[in-house]
Order: structure tokens, then sequence, then C-alpha cells
């Protein structure tokens, strides 16, 4: 009894090692990349920054005309994009993207342009419609693939194919903590004039046209400083989760030799009183 | 001479942040150097040259394509979709791609799809490979 039991242990002890291995090797790789990803992230936020605020100042400067893309019409369709990870194996991070996305879309009709592969495959088994199911790779992605996204988003808006576009990814806040937000990239929102300016800008040619030759462009900065952002936050997710998967293996390793030892003993002290009892007769 | 404040940023990094004398740019509508003091202005960017005049007297060139230019008190802004010093242009690469592109146009009418994708490309191509002259 107590020696296959022993066996039992002694099986599990080591199907536990080995899973302790790929954690921990997962670990490490997620600490490799993290630098390289916060790095990107980092390098991609000043454009995001700069090119928000004059977008806003030359939405503001034409206010009364018609401009596009800040037209605020009626809304009965929405496009969302959702930016998820390749893989799994992060704690909460698709699931917590996905939450937000089901509260931010319920009740309305809506399609989704998913980036990264888990967000392709969750909505094609809800059946969304989909603007494009390319683009499943999200660790080092081009500028030129946002170009190509961008340019996707604003062909749909201008075409009336939806009145508006979401964009919800998350924000990488420190090692231990992401955000999920959901931002509204289209239509866009006048700056709010804190004091009425003196001199105007200058547009050539005028503001509504500069804006539209240059919105798509800053789309695409947008985008992609919202991936890189998601796949610092989902390497950073992936090295948490897999630090506690492997303290939890280590824990249980540690438990289950103690069982071990216990049988062990067991047995031994079991075999001596045999053999004591049969001295004895 | 006085300067102004210039900040040079593609999606990817932050080029360049700092103090300079002059700065020309190809927009839409042609040229246009840009020096302190200049009225608010804004203009989208074409495919060309660019030159900035630092602080210091120091003049470099690079190829910039696309994006806005805007000019906020003094503060000049240069929102680009490529910006690349004539230091880390591939002139070799830049050539062929003018050699591939005007091939491309040759074979194509003016009114396909793809005359004014080819036609960018050898745009973008003569702008490296004059910067990195």
């Amino acid at each position: 009894m107590a020696g296959s039991s022993m066996k039992d242990i002694k099986l599990r002890i080591k199907s536990v090692e080995s899973t302790m291995q790929i954690t921990k090797a997962m670990q490490l790789v997620a600490t490799s990349k993290l630098r390289r990803a916060k790095e990107r992230m980092e390098a991609s936020k000043p454009y995001a920054a700069i090119s928000e605020a004059a977008i806003r100042a030359a939405v503001r400067s034409c206010a009364g005309e018609e401009v596009p893309f800040a037209d605020h019409r009626e809304v009965k369709n929405t496009c969302v994009v959702v930016v998820a990870g390749e893989r799994g194996l992060a704690g909460g991070y698709n699931n917590n993207v996905f939450k937000r996305v089901a509260q931010e879309t319920e009740g309305k009709p809506w399609c989704v342009l998913p980036i990264g592969r888990k967000a392709i495959e969750k909505y094609q088994r809800l059946g969304i419609p989909m603007l494009n199911a390319d683009h499943g790779h999200v660790e080092g992605i081009s500028v030129s693939e946002c170009y190509r996204l961008a340019k996707m988003l604003t062909d749909g808006y201008l075409a009336g194919q939806f009145d508006e576009v979401l964009l919800i990814y998350t924000n990488f806040q420190n090692m231990l903590s992401q955000e999920v937000r959901a931002d509204r990239l289209l239509p866009i929102e006048p700056e709010q004039e804190e004091k009425p300016r003196l001199v105007s800008t200058v547009y050539e040619p005028e503001a509504s046209e500069t804006l539209a030759a240059v919105i798509p462009d800053f789309l695409a900065g947008r985008l992609y400083s919202a991936i890189c952002d998601s796949y610092a936050s989902e390497v950073s997710a992936r090295r948490t989760a897999m630090d506690s998967a492997t303290k939890n293996a280590g824990e249980m390793i540690d438990s289950l030799s103690l069982k071990y030892n216990r049988a062990r003993q067991g047995a031994i002290t079991q075999e001596i009183t045999e053999i004591v009892a049969g001295a004895e007769h | 001479m006085a300067t102004f404040h210039l900040q040079i940023v593609t999606p990817d990094r932050m080029v360049y942040d700092g103090e300079a004398q002059s700065v020309i740019l190809r927009t839409v509508n042609g040229d246009i150097c840009i020096l302190a003091n200049h009225i608010d202005y804004a203009a989208p960017l074409g495919i060309g040259e660019a030159k900035v005049i630092f602080a210091d007297g120091k003049e470099r060139s690079a190829a910039c394509n696309g994006g806005l230019l805007s000019v906020e008190n003094n503060e000049v802004r240069v929102i680009a979709t490529t910006f690349e010093w004539a230091e880390d242009i591939d002139i070799e690469r830049a050539k062929r791609a003018q050699q591939a592109a005007e091939e491309q146009l040759q074979k194509l009418s003016r009114q396909d799809v793809d005359y004014a994708v080819a036609e960018a490309k050898l745009k973008r191509a003569l702008a490296r490979v004059q910067a990195g002259k």
C-alpha cells in the first residue's frame, strides 16, 4: 500500500516539475521580450500625443464648416477595433479585453476589426461581421501594416459602412497592472477651448482639406501606439502569470515532497515493525 | 540667429526634439521654409527632401514623407509618416527602388489604379536619393 502511493506521489512530483520548467521558461522569455516591447511602446507615444493635439486644434479651427471625420451622424453601426493577444497563458489579459468589448457593444449592431489571433478566433466563433482577419500577428507589427488598417477604417467610415469607430486595447500602467481602455477614434471630438485665441492658424489648403489628408495617417499612428501598448501589456501579464504559476508549482512540489518523505518513513517503520515482530517469535 | 523649438516625430519614434534655426520642408503646395516666430500655420506634407539647420548652425538633410507640419506659438512640429536622416538612407536600395518604380510606370497607363501607387513609390525613392546625396 505504502509502496504504490509513494510511486504515485513521485509521478506527480515529476509532472509538476516538468510543468514548472515550462512556466519558468515562458517567464524568462516574457521577461526578455518585455524590455523591447516597452521600448517600442515608449517610442510610439509622442506621435500619438502630438498628432492628436494637432488634429483637435484643426477640427476646432473649422468650427461651423463641414469636416470630414468629425460629422456626428446618427450611429447605426459601430466598428470596434479589438486589440488582443496572439497567444493565451497571459492571465486575464485576453478575457479582460473581450469582457470590455461585450460591455461596450451590448445591444447595438456592430462589426469588428480584430487584431491578434485570439481576437480573430473569438469573433469568428461568435459570428460577428469582420472587416478583415489578416492581422493575427501583434508582436513587431509594422507601421505600414497600421496604415493599411487605418485606410480600411477611414474608407469604411466615409462609405457609410459604420458611423463610429471604437478602439479597445490594453494600456500598460506598470509591470503589475494593465488597464483595458475604450477610445473613440471616429468621429473626432473637437478640443474644448479653454480661452479664445487671438490669432487663428493659417491652413494651407483649408483646415477641412488638410484634415481629410492627414487623418488616415494619424489614425495609423494611433493604432500603432495602441498595439505597441497592448503588446507590452500582454507580455507583462504573461510574465506575472507565469511567475505566479512557477511559484505555485514550487509550493506544490514542496508539499508533495513532504508527503513523499512521510510515506517513505511510514513504509520503513512498517518494515522494521514487521522484522522485529518476526524475530520475537 | 533666433531659434525655435522643433519636434520631428514619426509613428515609431521621436526623431528630433530640440532647438533649430530653420527647417525646409515640402508640403502639398510646394517647398516652405519655417524660421523663428512664424505665424501659426498648418499644412499637409508631401514627399520630398527636408533640410534642418540646428541651433549651432549645422545643417542636416533628410527624406520626409507625408504627415502634417504644424506651427503654433513658435513651436514647430513635423508630424511625418517617415523621416529618415541622410546618413541613415541606403542609397543603393533607394536607387534600385527608383528604377523598379520607373519600369513599372512605363508599363502602366495613367488610368490604372496602380499608377498613383507606383508614382508615389517613385517620388519616395527620388526623395531618398536626393536627400542621401
